[in-house]
């Protein structure tokens, strides 16, 4: 059983990163601080924008996959309701199969957050897009002042705005359907997930981040977990289109 | 099965975006975008493409060649338009939610917005969420290291006009719906002029000396702007639609 998981594990992982002969392009990101050495001095002050804000942009990427397989990897507790505890175990015993990317549908919020693989952070005055190299996805967050909008249709990446508290920019999203995971390993979530993030550039080379998940249809309080953006210098992203359908039946699973 | 290839790769019927009015944009005195105001600039004095636009026109989609523009075929590359056509398009990557590329992406009647920073154009494309990234930074274009169905962008500008090259395509992509074929020696350049507010037009020129003998170009209608509006999630499922495709 063990070994069945962790092939079933490699299967999945190799299926939502870069292919392994995957090479990203050399390129020195134009415009960033250096030490003298010319390399990309990460401990240089976060920038900001013409107005003032901390200014995310840039090529990020989650450094390794323990949150992007188990959010709950360094043994915070998901405090799941029964039916969630019920669907995760299933999902456990299943080797994880049914998971949205074995068809190629992808991630959302916090499964890109976590996934190790390079996004790129677009600051405007009204509006940061992150484009994810897994899956060539994107993501928008609207910092213009509108108000979360009353769900049509929930989607995988759900409608995000943002506002500023100091230096973190806090971001609400809602709006998400009940088929997307929370992460590989398939914590739920439902239409009444609320996902917050707090983001804060601490220095050039780094980028806060703490997620909290709200359900109360699939957990009985509040829970999350901090973690680290490390800057990508001097790199960019390589195209990653997901053919990995041809995955689907070579699944194993009950 | 023509109606089944249009549905795969157009949003479901269904599907209603979000009213939310676009900040900041010119308004006439009923409250109305103004789409014959002049196009905006950026702080440096360029030209700026940011905002949510959608093809003018739907019928470069299926043809890039929709206005009679003579196709310089390769006679293996003409054998393969006529096979995909007679295959009613089947084999076409949408089928298994492979996305489009550079031409059919700028035919497509389904919105996108535009990001424009002093250093890169990002698209954000509705259909299959897909982006697209176009540098302007001076850099040039790099050797192909891994051939793609979007490639690599680099943008300049001739006067008002956005110059995009790109290379660096795959072989698999169609350059339209109708299957006019590519090659790796693909090299599409876009020609982007934002005349007014409310419209972009678009050049495109293929240049791909491995399918056709010259290069040639097309007029789209261009980009309209899509004010007061939103893109909206569209993942693409699809691939549960290949089993039923019919064709040669």
């Amino acid at each position: 059983m063990g070994s069945f998981r962790s092939i079933a594990g490699c299967v999945v992982l190799l299926s939502t990163c870069a292919p392994l002969p995957g090479q990203w392009l050399h390129y020195a990101t134009p415009g960033i601080p250096r030490t003298p050495d010319g390399k990309p001095n990460l401990s240089a002050p976060a920038p900001k924008t013409p107005d003032g804000k901390p200014d995310l942009s840039g090529v990020w990427v989650s450094p390794g996959t323990k949150y992007f397989f188990d959010l709950t990897a360094d043994g915070v507790e998901a405090p799941m309701l029964p039916r969630a505890a019920a669907l995760y175990k299933e999902r456990l015993a299943q080797l994880q199969k049914g998971h949205p990317s074995e068809r190629c549908i992808g991630h959302g919020v916090t499964d890109y957050d976590t996934v190790p693989a390079p996004r790129r952070f677009i600051q405007t005055a009204g509006m940061i897009a992150i484009l994810f190299e897994s899956y060539n996805h994107y993501r928008q967050i609207f910092l213009d002042g509108r108000p979360l909008p009353k769900l049509t249709q929930p989607a995988y990446m759900g409608y995000s705005v943002g506002h500023w508290e100091g230096d973190t920019l806090v971001v609400d999203t809602t709006g998400l359907n009940e088929k997307g995971w929370l992460d590989m390993n398939g914590h739920p979530q439902t239409e009444t997930t609320h996902i917050t993030e707090r983001y804060r550039r601490s220095d050039f080379g780094h980028l806060d981040l703490q997620l909290i998940i709200e359900d109360p249809n699939a957990y009985s309080k509040p829970w999350g977990i901090s973690m680290v953006l490390n800057y990508f210098a001097d790199e960019d992203m390589i195209e990653n289109m997901c053919e990995n359908e041809k995955d689907y039946p070579h699944l194993v699973g009950k | 099965m023509k109606a089944l290839v249009f549905l795969a790769v157009c949003l479901p019927i269904s599907a209603q975006w979000l009213r939310y009015p676009t900040p900041g944009i010119p308004r006439l005195a009923d409250g109305k975008p103004n789409l014959s105001a002049p196009a905006p600039k950026t702080p440096d004095g360029k030209p700026d493409f940011s905002g949510l636009w959608m093809a003018a026109e739907g019928k470069y989609l299926p043809n890039l060649a929709a206005d009679g523009v003579e196709v310089p075929f390769l006679p293996w590359a003409a054998a393969l338009y006529k096979e995909r056509q007679e295959s009613h398009g089947m084999g076409r990557p949408s089928e298994r939610c492979l996305t489009h590329g550079v031409t059919d992406f700028d035919a497509l009647g389904t919105p996108i917005r535009i990001i424009q920073t002093p250093g890169m154009v990002a698209i954000l494309y509705e259909a299959y969420n897909h982006w697209r990234q176009i540098f302007l930074d001076g850099r040039p274009l790099p050797p192909t290291v891994q051939t793609a169905y979007l490639g690599y962008s680099v943008g300049k500008w001739d006067g008002d006009t956005l110059v995009v090259d790109t290379t660096g395509f795959n072989d698999r992509g169609w350059l339209d719906d109708g299957g006019h074929p590519q090659t790796e020696s693909l090299h599409v350049t876009e020609r982007f002029r934002r005349s007014s507010f409310g419209h972009v037009d678009l050049q495109i020129t293929i240049d791909d000396p491995g399918a056709y003998t010259r290069p040639w170009t097309v007029n789209l209608s261009g980009f309209n702007f899509f004010a007061d509006s939103e893109l909206m999630e569209s993942i693409c499922e699809n691939e549960k639609d290949v089993s039923h495709m019919v064709g040669k």
